[in-house]
C-alpha cells in the first residue's frame, strides 16, 4: 500500500470521526430542549472566536492547548513504543508537583530558574513513566492497570504533599506559595496566559517528530513498538529503545505539569488533576499517533471544552460536561473507524469502476 | 491502636469489599474469556447513576437495582456487538467509554435534576440490611456475617456459583479454554462468540450491580465520578486472586479491608488519609508483580520439566534402538 493513502485515510477517518461525533452530539443537545445549531454557533464562538487582542477565546484555547499537545506527543511516543500506557495523568501531576515546590523553594536567577525547574519536573515524570514500562517489558505486567494505579498515586501524593509539607496558610483550599518571579515564564499579552510553554510544546512536537522519522533510535523504537521480534532478530535492543520511549513520554509529560504551575497556576493547590492527561490520550488517539496531527486536535479538543464552559454552560446554560461528551463520541467513532473505512473502500470501488478503472486500489 | 481492630472494621471491610468483589468477579470471566474488557469502570459509574435515577421513578428501590443491572448487561452486549461486527479497538472503546459515562451522567443529572455535583431525594429508600436466619444468632459469626444488603449476600453467592461453573460444568470448561488458546478452542468446535458475548454481558451486570450498591446500598445517593476508580481496582483485584472466584473474593477483602483501615485511621489517628489511601495502590502493583513472577516462574519450572522428560525420553529411545541393533 502506497504510503500517501494510508496517510489519507487516516486523516479522512478522523475527519468522519469528529462529524459523526458531532452530530451524535448534536442529538445530546437537541435532548435538552436547546437548539444544537445554535449551541455549536455558541461553543464554537466561545473557543476560537477573536474579539480583540485582550479579549478572546483564541489565546485561552491556545493556552489550554498548551499541556494537552505535550500529555498528547507523550501519549504517541508510549503507545509508538508499544506501550498503551494511561499514565500521562500522574506523570503531569509529579511534573507539576516539582515545579511547584522547586519554583518556590530554590532561589535562582531569571532563565536559570526556570529551565532548572523544568528539568527536574522532566525527570520526575520520567521516573514515574519508567516503573509500568519496565514492569511491563521485564515482567509482562498489563500497563494499563499499573499506570493507572500510579495516577491515583500521584493524586494521592500531591494531596498530601500540597497539605502539609508545601502547605502556604490556613486557607480554606490548601494550597503551595506562588513560585518566584523568576521562575514564571512570560506570557505573550496582557490578560492572557498564553505564553512561552506553548513556544516549548511547538518545539517539543518538532523534536519529536524529527526523532521519531529521522533518527536512528527513533526508528529503534518505532519497530520495537510495532513488531517486537522482528526488531529483536534485526540486532535491536528492543527492551532498551522501549524503555527509552517510556523516559522520553514521561518527560514530555512531566514538562506538561511544569509550564501549567510556572506559566498559569503558579502555584499547586488541592483538587488541581484536572483530567489533562486523559484528554491528552484522546487527543494521541484522534491524532493518530501523528506527532504533528497532535497539534490541530489538541487545540480542537482545548476550545471544546473552554466552549463548553463559556459558551454552553455560561449563556445557554447546556451543562457544560457536555465538552467531554463531545470528546468521548468522537473517540467512540473512532475505536469504530473500521465502519469508516468500509464505506470509503466501497465509495473508492465505485468511483474507480464508473471512471472505467479496472481492480482496486495499486497496493 | 488496640481499638482500631474491631468488629466495626471487620464489617466495614465487607462493606467496602462489595463493590470491589463485583467487578472484580466481572474481570475474571472477561479475563478467562479472554476479552480485556476495561469498560468496568464505566459500567459501574453507569449502574450506580441508573439504579439510583430508575429506584427515584419506580419508586422501588429492588427495581431500580436491576433496571441498573440490566443497564450494564447490555452495554457489555453492546461492546460485544461493536467488537464482532466492527472489529473494534477494544481498549481505546473502553477509554472512550469509561469517559462519556463519566461525563454524561453528571450531564444528565444536570439536565433532569438541575443539580451540580451530588444528586438525592428523600423518597429514595436505601436497600434494606436483612437479618439472615439462624445464623444471626450464633454468638462472633452472627454479628460479622448478618445485617448487610441483598447485594453483598448475592455477591458471596455468585463467587460459589462461579467457582461451581467454571470447575464442574461443561460450559466453564469452555469459557476456561478459549481463555487459554482461542485457536485451540474453535478448532475443537468451541463457539468462542457465545463465550464472550455471556463474558462480556454477566461481566457488565455484575460491574453495575457493584454501582448499586454504592449509589443505592450504601449511601443512598450519586455523586460525580463516585465509581472513583474501583473498577479498574476490581480488575487488578481479579489479577491479584489468580482468576480463580475465591482468590478473587480474598483479594477483595484485601482491598476491602485497606480501605475500611484507611477511613479507621483517619477517624481515630493523625496519619493523614491520603497517605493511608496511598499504600493499597502500592499494594497493588507489588501483587501484580508477584502474579507476574508466578507466570514467570511456572514458565521456567514448565520449560525444565519439558526438558527434563525430553531428554529422559531421547535417552531412553537410544537405549531401546542401539539394543534392537545389537539384537539384529
Amino acid at each position: 500500500m502506497k504510503r500517501s493513502a494510508v496517510w489519507k485515510d487516516r486523516l479522512l477517518t478522523s475527519v468522519l470521526a469528529v462529524v459523526a461525533g458531532l452530530v451524535v452530539s448534536g442529538a445530546y443537545i437537541a435532548l435538552t430542549g436547546k437548539d444544537p445549531f445554535k449551541a455549536y454557533f455558541e461553543l464554537f464562538k466561545a473557543g476560537f472566536g477573536f474579539e480583540s487582542l485582550t479579549r478572546n477565546g483564541l489565546f485561552q484555547t491556545f493556552q489550554l492547548s498548551t499541556s494537552l499537545i505535550l500529555t498528547g506527543l507523550a501519549a504517541v511516543v508510549a503507545m509508538k513504543s508499544g506501550i498503551f500506557s494511561i499514565g500521562q495523568e500522574g506523570q503531569y501531576l509529579m511534573g507539576a508537583t516539582v515545579a511547584a515546590w522547586l519554583g518556590s523553594s530554590v532561589h535562582l536567577p531569571y532563565v536559570i530558574h526556570p529551565a532548572a525547574v523544568i528539568a527536574c519536573s522532566m525527570a520526575a515524570g520520567a521516573i514515574y513513566s519508567f516503573i509500568p514500562g519496565w514492569l511491563k517489558v521485564k515482567l509482562g505486567v498489563n500497563e494499563i492497570i499499573t499506570s493507572f494505579l500510579m495516577n491515583n498515586m500521584a493524586v494521592l501524593l500531591m494531596t498530601y504533599i500540597v497539605n502539609f509539607p508545601l502547605r502556604a496558610d490556613k486557607g480554606s483550599t490548601a494550597h503551595s506559595a506562588i513560585v518566584d518571579e523568576t521562575a514564571q515564564l512570560p506570557v505573550f499579552f496582557q490578560g492572557s496566559k498564553w505564553g512561552a510553554g506553548f513556544i516549548l510544546a511547538l518545539a517539543a512536537v518538532a523534536i519529536i517528530h524529527i526523532y521519531l522519522k529521522r533518527t536512528a533510535p527513533g526508528y529503534a523504537l518505532r519497530i520495537s513498538g510495532e513488531a517486537l521480534p522482528f526488531a529483536s532478530y534485526g540486532g535491536i535492543r528492543s527492551a532498551r529503545a522501549v524503555l527509552c520511549g517510556m523516559l522520553i513520554s514521561g518527560a514530555l509529560a512531566g514538562l506538561a505539569g511544569a509550564i501549567e504551575i510556572l506559566g498559569v497556576y503558579r502555584r499547586i493547590m488541592q483538587g488541581f488533576s484536572t483530567g489533562v492527561g486523559f484528554d491528552g490520550l484522546m487527543v494521541a488517539i484522534l491524532a493518530k499517533n501523528s506527532p504533528i496531527a497532535v497539534v490541530v486536535v489538541a487545540i480542537f479538543f482545548a476550545g471544546i471544552r473552554l466552549g463548553a464552559q463559556i459558551g454552553l454552560q455560561a449563556s445557554m446554560s447546556i451543562p457544560r460536561e457536555l465538552g467531554g461528551g463531545i470528546i468521548a463520541t468522537i473517540i467512540l467513532f473512532v475505536a469504530a473507524e473500521s465502519l469508516f473505512l468500509g464505506f470509503i473502500e466501497t465509495g473508492r470501488l465505485k468511483w474507480r469502476k464508473a471512471l472505467g478503472v479496472e481492480g482496486g486500489r495499486g497496493e | 491502636m488496640g481499638d482500631v481492630f474491631t468488629l466495626d472494621l471487620a464489617r466495614a471491610t465487607i462493606r467496602l469489599a462489595t463493590p470491589i468483589l463485583l467487578p472484580a468477579l466481572a474481570g475474571m470471566l472477561s479475563d478467562r474469556a479472554g476479552v480485556l474488557n476495561l469498560a468496568l469502570e464505566g459500567m459501574m459509574l453507569l449502574g450506580a447513576f441508573l439504579s439510583i435515577v430508575a429506584a427515584f421513578w419506580l419508586k422501588s428501590t429492588y427495581l431500580g437495582v436491576l433496571v441498573g443491572m440490566a443497564s450494564g448487561g447490555l452495554l457489555g452486549a453492546f461492546f460485544f456487538y461493536l467488537y464482532k461486527r466492527y472489529k473494534v479497538d477494544l481498549v481505546v472503546l473502553a477509554i472512550a467509554l469509561n469517559l462519556f459515562i463519566q461525563e454524561m451522567t453528571v450531564f444528565a443529572l444536570r439536565t433532569l435534576f438541575g443539580n451540580v455535583g451530588s444528586w438525592s431525594d428523600p423518597s429514595i429508600r436505601q436497600l434494606p440490611e436483612l437479618r439472615l436466619p439462624l445464623i444471626a444468632d450464633v454468638p462472633v459469626v452472627g454479628p460479622l456475617l448478618s445485617g448487610y444488603n441483598a447485594i453483598v449476600y448475592f455477591s458471596w453467592l455468585a463467587v460459589v456459583a462461579f467457582h461451581l461453573v467454571l470447575f464442574r460444568t461443561r460450559f466453564g470448561r469452555h469459557l476456561r479454554a478459549v481463555g487459554e488458546s482461542q485457536a485451540a478452542a474453535e478448532a475443537v468446535g468451541i463457539d468462542v462468540s457465545r463465550v464472550k458475548l455471556f463474558a462480556l454481558v454477566m461481566g457488565g451486570a455484575l460491574a453495575a450491580l457493584g454501582g448499586a450498591f454504592l449509589s443505592v446500598g450504601h449511601l443512598t445517593s450519586f455523586t460525580r465520578n463516585i465509581s472513583n476508580g474501583r473498577g479498574w481496582i476490581g480488575l487488578s483485584a481479579a489479577l491479584f486472586g489468580f482468576d480463580y472466584p475465591v482468590g478473587v473474593f480474598l483479594a477483595s477483602m484485601v482491598f476491602g479491608g485497606a480501605d475500611a483501615l484507611a477511613i479507621k485511621l483517619q477517624a481515630t489517628t493523625q496519619i493523614p488519609s491520603s497517605l493511608v489511601q496511598f499504600f493499597p495502590n502500592v499494594f497493588t502493583i507489588l501483587a501484580l508483580v508477584l502474579v507476574a513472577l508466578r507466570i514467570r516462574g511456572g514458565e521456567y519450572f514448565a520449560r525444565l520439566g519439558f526438558r527434563r522428560r525430553l531428554s529422559a525420553e531421547t535417552a531412553a529411545e537410544a537405549k531401546r534402538g542401539s539394543g534392537r541393533e545389537s539384537g539384529r
